[in-house]
């Protein structure tokens, strides 16, 4: 085992390292951003008199998969992607998610959205562990100006980049996921998986409502705008933004027993009727099978090929 | 802050997903059947209320209200911080599968910690219980950094520093969200104390026969 | 004093659908909110429910479809208490419409919407789509049937609950405030939908020209009590008991009917005018718009090319079916959003930093007051603007007295905005806005949800103020009243700007507009007609208590007798008739001053306790 390796490297390419590709990475974002929502803006004029999904996007493989297939699948590759431990598997990963995320036609602004998302918390590890990860025998740190504490260490980069992989990879996964069948289908797929039907009820309910709730809350706060309210960091601002959360929680307590009486009212008793009947066929199997062989080769490579 | 995928050691994640799912039943269990569609409603408000900014000097934080949600679901809050994650992490982009049991342990636990500790102490008075909300919001969050740390920790020395980083950037929000707890509690203590009993989803059942 | 004067024949057991006997309900929190309801009602009827705001009408009908359980008394549907397994059972056949559709709406789409219910009734799936398709294909939302409730215009949101209760095929619809927030076309649409319908209907109003075109049974309840049981048609030709249960709704129906007489002697192409680009005199008004347009963030034009300009001290009404864009317009004005175009304010052009500052000068009163009050008091809710606007504390607490007493609100420092009903909320988010006293004052359906008691106060207030008014609203009566000028919107356009009288005589213009007014016109006349009253002099009996003598005994005790003197009551005129029937009808209470001194006999033998026939 070597000792730890010091390079010693002026000080200005510190800021090399790290700013640069900093601004490239807030750039990206910004302009990411742009994209992401101007194809994500929703179009009004389908013709909403057919199922979502009917109208011919819907023909890849991915869409026409059983659902419970789909799930199971892909929630093992992605604790199977979780639970890599180089970067060169994870890498492979984010190839693979491309991979398939090309195969479901997807909405890549979707995935874009996703990807944002993320991007602050793995910036995060990205800039922090270089420096904090402790040397190790055999670790490349680069020192600047002779400034030890400030170790730049190269297996702290690696470790924060198989971590941003492994993350990239499995956000991708997740769009194919869900955007080839409509949410109701895939949380009854999820709950004849073994959970409860009421899960998938209650998911369905809380995004209904959080629709509700978002442009309520979006009138109020106009209308504390109305009457001169901008946000600052004052006790009086807290104030607001206390008394504001706690109108939001009673109306929507109010709203919620008018809900539920009108469920009730609707004949509800405890459960939803169940939807749509699901049918395995062997084609489902087989690409299941496809599918977690390569998430198994994946983890093979990750643990024998280092 | 949620933890994203990939950053749990393998072992952990599957570890949390097994405490929480035995969480999540146990929360279920001391709620009602009839009244699992209220509580989704509420989550619902919870959500929108987390995603509230506020600015904070030059930047601004956002709420993450476990305490809140504690003091006002009792018990039921877990059930409904697992299902904001879910819809989370299915709808809004943020938050894969994996990492759903650390997350939802990070601001579930919080939630019933806080929750059991308002109701305890909450006391009689208006102000009593806005103080004892405030401590309960502000000890919500520093709970679910303190989680957010270990959980962070168990990934072996390495990651020593960044959960140390992740500890100071919540002392800001641990602030902001004490605050603003203690202004939402003291503003329903006046306007409508019956949301401040944890079991309200069964009173009103009673009332409605 | 008056008596529910012909009690309805009481119907048979087995032919009443619902009968109540004795309910009382109280609420958990000590509220009581029901007293002694004893209520029958036959399969078939058209029940009016009306009411002050708060007299206890929603819980009725919560009764009614077992949502609550009385507390005392029994509710019996089909002659069996509505609880338990019967309740389980029948409640299927009872549907009921929510005032706020997003109450109801709680699926993903609205074909499972549609389809809970039918679900519920045990339906298989495809029987169950099927017939959502048919309900939602008879409100005419069947081209929407995947779409997301959020998604909805307020007005499709309505149709779709109403879809999801015909779709159960109900045997009684009660329906909660169904009118409320929709345009008069989405109005008339929607009373189209319910005529049609065969069931018995329980409806809930504060429109009585709506409950006129649709019920012929009216039920009144004050607080918590039922008051009168009889026809609509005597409902509302009753002032004197519509005015002592604060309903009275006739002070709206006075003088737009007299404009509408006017309509017909004027041509109308004099009245028309296209709206003239305002001259750019822009120093001068308040408020100047050129060519302006906003643009959604999702692409959606939602003003295209507006021009308008206000003075100073004008009183505007915009009206315009539910999304021409009156409320895209008001936010803009508000600052709340930018637009492209040119947008002067008191002279100064609004650019990105001075659209910060329009809150100072601009008020507005939002139509569902429960966005605009947060406070846990009055006093906080009212000084929270001033609080922005930089007042001391002593200024503060002396315009908070002023305004509350502007608006009637004496004495309610203390008291929780929450807690208040529906009018005097209204009004305290006016003085909330009044407060800040603002250059222009912005009303965005400010009669959303009021009694007419309430609407009359409001009136009386708004009439009263000395700011430049807009006012944004469906009700023609208020538009009448309170402004000069109308703006008629249409698809983000001003399609005219017109003075306010000239636009409620142009009938041409509710087509134009997919407003209609018109069937509104119709039953106001009718309503008047029944309202009619005049003095006119007969001979009828009275029942007196004074001292008299009969022979040698003095006494005094309730007698009767006949006298002749004029006074007013309502009454009939059959078409075009000038001398019209003044025949004895009903009882009516009416003064009789100076009986003791008018001279009688008080011999007649008949005098004890006879009841003849009123007049």
């Amino acid at each position: 085992m070597a000792d730890v390796i010091n390079i010693q490297m002026p000080l200005w390419q510190l800021l090399l390292l790290l700013l640069i590709p900093l601004a490239a990475i807030t750039i990206m974002v910004v302009w990411l951003r742009r994209v992401a929502y101007k194809h994500s803006a929703p179009e009004e004029k389908r013709d909403w008199s057919v199922p979502p999904l009917a109208d011919g996007s819907g023909t890849s493989l991915l869409h026409c998969w059983d659902v419970r297939c789909k799930i199971v699948t892909i929630l093992v590759c992605s604790f199977a992607i979780a639970s890599l431990s180089h970067l060169e598997p994870a890498l492979v990963a984010i190839g693979v998610s491309l991979i398939i995320l090309v195969v479901a036609r997807v909405s890549f602004a979707k995935v874009l959205l996703r990807l944002l998302a993320i991007t602050g918390f793995v910036c995060m590890f990205l800039v922090v562990m270089p420096f904090s990860v402790p040397a190790h025998n055999g670790d490349t740190v680069l020192v600047f100006n002779g400034m030890d504490w400030l170790g730049f260490n190269l297996r702290g980069l690696r470790l924060a980049a198989t971590i941003a992989a492994k993350a990239i990879a499995i956000a991708v996964l997740m769009e194919p996921l869900l955007s080839t069948a409509p949410l109701p289908v895939t949380l009854h797929g999820l709950s004849r998986l073994g959970a409860p039907e009421m899960v998938g009820q209650m998911v369905l309910l809380s995004y209904r409502y959080l629709h509700v709730f978002r442009h309520e809350a979006w009138r109020m706060s106009s209308g504390m705008q109305v009457r001169g309210f901008r946000k600052r960091t004052d006790l009086a601002t807290l104030r607001a933004v206390g008394n504001f959360i706690g109108m939001l929680f009673v109306r929507s307590f109010e709203r919620t027993e008018r809900v539920f009486d009108a469920m009730r009212a609707r004949g509800y008793r405890g459960r939803f009727p169940e939807p749509a009947e699901l049918r395995l066929r062997t084609r489902d199997l087989l690409l299941a099978a496809v599918w977690l062989t390569a998430g198994a080769a994946l983890i093979a490579y990750d643990r024998i090929a280092w | 802050m949620h933890i994203s995928d990939g950053v749990l050691p393998i072992s952990v994640t599957v570890g949390c997903y097994v405490a929480s799912a035995a969480l999540v039943a146990w929360s279920a269990r001391r709620t009602r059947n009839e009244e699992l569609p209220k509580l989704a409603v509420m989550t619902a408000a919870f959500f929108v209320a987390s995603l509230v900014h506020v600015p904070f000097g030059p930047t601004s934080v956002h709420l993450i209200i476990p305490g809140l949600t504690g003091a006002l679901l009792g018990p039921s809050a877990f059930l409904s911080i697992g299902l904001g994650l879910l819809l989370q992490s299915l709808l809004f982009q943020f938050g894969g599968l994996t990492a759903l049991g650390a997350n939802a342990l990070m601001m579930g636990l919080p939630a019933l910690a806080c929750g059991w500790f308002f109701q305890r102490y909450k006391g009689r008075t208006q102000l009593r219980q806005a103080f004892v909300g405030g401590l309960a919001g502000a000890a919500g969050t520093a709970l679910a950094a303190i989680i957010l740390a270990i959980l962070l920790v168990a990934g072996g020395e390495d990651f020593f520093g960044v959960a140390k980083i992740a500890l100071l950037a919540h002392i800001p929000v641990i602030i902001v969200e004490g605050v603003v707890s203690a202004f939402t509690i003291g503003f329903l203590t006046r306007v409508k104390p019956a949301l401040l009993q944890t079991s309200f989803l069964r009173q009103t059942k009673a009332a409605h026969g | 004093m008056h008596e529910p004067l012909r009690p309805i024949q009481k119907p048979t057991l087995d032919a009443s659908l619902f009968s109540m006997r004795r309910v009382f309900y109280r609420y958990p929190d000590d509220i009581q909110a029901l007293s002694c309801i004893d209520l029958d009602i036959a399969g078939g009827d058209r029940i009016a429910l009306v009411g002050q705001n708060g007299s206890g009408k929603t819980t009725l009908i919560k009764q009614l479809c077992g949502l609550l359980l009385p507390t005392a008394g029994e509710v019996l549907y089909k002659g069996e208490q509505l609880k338990g397994e019967h309740l389980d059972r029948n409640r299927l056949e009872i549907g009921l419409l929510f005032q706020d559709p997003d109450d109801q709406l709680f699926s993903h789409t609205l074909l499972d919407d549609t389809a809970f219910g039918p679900r519920h009734q045990g339906l298989s799936r495809q029987d169950a789509e099927q017939t959502a398709r048919k309900s939602l294909q008879r409100v005419n939302l069947l081209d929407m049937a995947y779409k997301a409730p959020h998604n909805l215009s307020f007005g499709q949101k309505k149709r779709a609950a109403l879809a999801g209760l015909l779709a159960m095929q109900p045997n009684v619809l009660l329906l909660d405030e169904p009118t409320s927030n929709l345009d008069p076309h989405q109005e008339e649409v929607f009373l189209n939908l319910l005529r049609d319908f065969s069931g018995t209907l329980i409806c809930i109003s504060h429109n009585l020209i709506f409950l006129y075109e649709l019920c012929d049974r009216a039920v009144v309840l004050d607080r918590g009590r039922i008051q009168h049981d009889y026809t609509l048609r005597e409902l509302v030709s009753q002032r004197q008991s519509l005015r002592e249960h604060g309903l009275d709704f006739s002070f709206r129906l006075v003088h737009t009917a007299s404009s509408c007489d006017l309509a017909q002697s004027k041509p109308l192409d004099e009245l028309h005018r296209t709206p003239t680009l305002p001259d750019v005199s822009e120093g001068k008004s308040l408020v100047f718009l050129r060519d302006y347009h906003y643009r959604y963030p999702d692409g959606t034009l939602a003003l295209h090319g507006i021009n308008l300009s206000i003075q100073d001290g004008e009183r505007i009404s915009i009206v315009g079916e539910n999304g021409a864009g009156k409320t895209t317009l008001l936010s803009c004005l508000l600052g709340l959003r930018q637009g492209l175009g040119e947008f002067h304010f008191a002279g100064r052009l609004m650019t990105r930093r001075w659209r910060k500052t329009l809150w100072r000068r601009v008020g507005m009163v939002f139509q569902d007051c429960a966005d605009q009050l947060f406070c846990p008091s009055v006093r906080e809710e009212i000084t929270f603007g001033l609080h922005q606007l930089g007042y001391s504390r002593d200024e503060s607490r002396k315009r908070l007295t002023q305004v509350l007493a502007m608006v009637c609100l004496e004495g309610f420092e203390e008291r929780v905005p929450l807690h208040l009903s529906g009018g005097e909320r209204k009004r305290l988010a006016l003085a909330c806005v009044l407060a800040m006293e603002p250059k222009l004052l912005i009303l965005d359906e400010p009669t959303a949800g009021l009694d007419p008691q309430g609407e009359e106060l409001l009136l009386d207030i708004l009439c009263n103020l000395d700011v430049t008014l807009l006012l944004v609203s469906h009700d023609m009566f208020f538009v009448n009243k309170l402004t000069r000028r109308t703006l008629v919107m249409h698809r983000g356009r001003i399609l005219e700007d017109m003075p306010t009288h000239a636009f409620l005589q142009d009938e041409r213009l509710g087509n134009l507009n997919e407003l209609s007014y018109t069937y509104r016109r119709r039953s106001r006349s009718a309503i008047l007609t029944m309202q009619h009253e005049h003095e006119h002099s007969h001979l009828h009996q009275h029942l007196h208590t004074h001292q008299h003598r009969h022979g040698e005994v003095e006494h005094d005790h309730f007698h009767e007798h006949v006298h002749e003197h004029t006074h007013r009551f309502a009454h009939i005129h059959p078409e075009d008739e000038k001398n019209h029937d003044h025949m004895p009808r009903r009882y009516h209470d009416h003064d009789h001053p100076g009986y003791e001194v008018e001279d009688h006999d008080h011999d007649y033998p008949g005098h004890e306790n006879e009841t003849d026939d009123h007049h």
